[in-house]
């Protein structure tokens, strides 16, 4: 269900969409990050 | 404990309470009372949900996890921020427009009565016998290594709470966890200072996390799918995803979080906050713990930070066997520390290590192995003993940091006790008086009557949750066992909630008994693991209660072709 049309939208973003890449583009880069750290210290 | 970490800690202690009192001031309605009159906005929202996530566990057990098994726990949180951004899809904007005081009160509109008095019980039960336990686990080791009385402890953390929380409801928990969050932020920075800091003047950070990695702790992520492993980026991202949901969508600790937002865009960004954030907060504490245990290497740990347990064993009959193991663990350390020094000296010059590092790994092994003996001696002594990596963070704050910063760090152990207590308080009462008392119990009453009740039953699980830390203080291994209880039943109400938001043509009836089944599942698989009959880490729980509670309504919900079928949108109207 989308209720996004008829809410305010995020601050930076046009919609809400952008907010939710964000934080899975965050978790991504998470991901990466550990697995860098992890072969960099093996 | 000096003079002046007794100031800190008893002046911050004071500082929350005054706080609490003061921003939950005021007469108040059951709107104002439960969800502070929607006014809350999301950065206060954010902090919130973190500060109930958090509790003293996580920064007394987290750290003694990064010690003994690395960082590698980092990756039961990498569901979060999907879990974040499902519930902003779903749950909130159906939360918000529905104005429930609770999540279960959803249920009644979707579906029926049972259905919702079902999961309001399953959380009552589930919410209230964890709280207790919560109150619990660092009364423990402040008791042990304090030498505090473990009731008084239990009533000092568990009654400061009830203090705030009765007055002030919502208002005031959502409130105190902004500054509770503060001391926890300023903690994590002195901790992550001092533990630097106190590395010798020859190892300089970088020769720290060198060694770190030399000996096996930043394995920050696996691939290698085990269902037996809870630590792997599979459990981490599948059973942690459908775990955090269960949690963050259906638990009403967290829930009555969000539904104090000011609007659904304050909710929504108050969660994604925490979606952002949780991941680096749990890597710092876990490396917290990393560099604790590297200073170990050049400072002699005990063999057994529990010294209450240690001075059981030396006058039990597994005195000389222990004292035998302990001049062992002593002289390995001594020789680990000059294969150490040899090893940071070659990496500063730039010479070849890789002989080094092999012995280091080979005598970390030994070490490693010593002590697990030692384990199983306390063990064999004292079967209900707490894990031991739990007193190694306390027993470092209190051996090895310098005046007031003691104070500091237990103000945040504290006060992340209060923030998970507070929010439990204030939900088992919204849920009892909401979903039960005025649902069921007395329909009729005034909005001053439900708030006088809803202050009397705030008192009610506050006592409770000491009352049951008391008792369960004296369970011993029970303890782990009651401890599993909220994997045991997250999945089902997830199974509940998901059907509600989803799938439309599921009626009431078909929910309500496939959530039974499914229970029954779940326990049953729990007690086959707990019999040794297969393993399976518990993470897995949420997956099959959530599962087992969609595929049974599918199969069943042709049985119930006379009743009403109620979707989504007429239970918005």
């Amino acid at each position: 269900m989308d209720n996004n049309k008829i809410e305010e939208k995020p601050p930076f973003f046009k919609s809400w969409k952008g907010m939710y890449w964000l934080v899975i583009g965050s978790l991504i880069f998470y991901i990466l990050f550990l697995y860098f750290f992890t072969i960099s210290y093996s | 404990m000096s003079q002046p970490d007794w100031i800190v800690l008893i002046f911050t202690l004071f500082a929350i309470v005054l706080f609490g009192i003061w921003k939950g001031r005021g007469k108040k309605d059951l709107h104002g009372y439960f969800v502070g009159n929607t006014t809350i906005p999301w950065f206060t929202i954010g902090l919130s949900v973190m500060a109930t996530q958090a509790s003293a566990i996580t920064f007394l057990s987290t750290p003694g996890q990064g010690f003994s098994d690395g960082m590698r726990f980092v990756q039961f949180y990498l569901g979060l921020p999907l879990a974040m951004v499902v519930l902003c899809i779903t749950a909130v904007p159906f939360y918000q427009k529905l104005k429930v005081y609770t999540a279960y009160e959803f249920l009644e509109k979707r579906f029926d009565l049972k259905t919702r008095s079902l999961a309001s019980f399953l959380f009552l039960l589930q919410r209230s016998v964890s709280t207790g336990l919560s109150l619990l686990a660092p009364s423990i080791i402040f008791s042990t290594i304090l030498g505090w009385n473990l009731t008084l402890t239990n009533i000092l953390i568990g009654g400061i709470v009830i203090v705030y929380t009765v007055s002030g409801g919502t208002m005031a928990v959502s409130q105190t966890h902004k500054l509770q969050m503060s001391i926890v932020f300023l903690g994590l920075f002195v901790a992550s200072c001092m533990v630097i800091y106190k590395l010798p003047d020859n190892v300089s950070f970088a020769n720290a996390v060198d060694v770190a990695g030399t000996m096996g702790k930043l394995n920050a992520i696996t691939f290698d799918f085990d269902l037996e492993n809870r630590y792997n980026i599979w459990a981490g991202l599948i059973g942690g995803f459908f775990l955090q949901l269960s949690y963050f969508g259906t638990d009403q600790s967290q829930v009555g979080r969000y539904l104090a937002g000011q609007s659904i865009y304050q909710s929504r960004l108050g969660l994604l906050f925490n979606g952002l954030l949780k991941i680096p907060m749990q890597f710092l504490i876990l490396f917290i713990g990393v560099m604790v245990f590297i200073f170990y290497q050049f400072s002699q740990p005990p063999i057994y930070f529990n010294k209450v347990e240690k001075e059981k064993i030396y006058a039990s009959p597994y005195a000389d066997e222990f004292k035998e193991l302990e001049k062992e663990y002593n002289t390995t350390f001594r020789e680990k520390k000059e294969l150490l020094d040899l090893y940071v000296a070659g990496k500063n010059n730039g010479s070849e290590t890789k002989e080094i590092e092999q012995n280091l790994r080979a005598i970390q092994d030994d070490s490693e192995h010593i002590r697990s003996q030692a384990i199983e001696i306390v063990k064999k002594n004292n079967p209900s003993v707490p894990k031991d990596t739990d007193y190694m963070f306390i027993n470092f704050i209190i051996d090895y940091l310098p005046i007031g910063t003691v104070g500091v760090l237990l103000a945040m152990i504290f006060a992340a006790s209060m923030s998970s207590a507070a929010s439990a308080y204030n939900s088992l009462s919204s849920t009892t008086v909401v979903d039960i008392y005025k649902r069921i119990l007395k329909k009729d009453g005034t909005d001053a009557h439900y708030v006088s009740v809803s202050k009397w039953s705030t008192l009610f699980w506050g006592v409770f949750a000491i009352l049951f830390a008391e008792f369960a203080s004296r369970l011993g291994n029970l303890i782990e066992a009651v401890n599993i209880l909220g994997s045991l039943f997250y999945g089902t109400i997830l199974g509940i909630f998901l059907i509600a938001f989803y799938f439309k043509t599921i009626k009431g009836s078909a929910v309500f008994y496939a959530a039974l089944i499914a229970q029954i599942i779940v326990t049953t698989i729990h007690f086959l693991i707990e019999y040794e009959v297969f393993k399976l880490s518990y993470l897995w729980y949420n997956v099959i209660g959530c599962l087992s509670v969609l595929g049974i309504a599918f199969l069943i919900n042709g049985f119930y072709k006379n009743e009403e079928l109620r979707s989504v949108e007429e239970a918005m109207k």
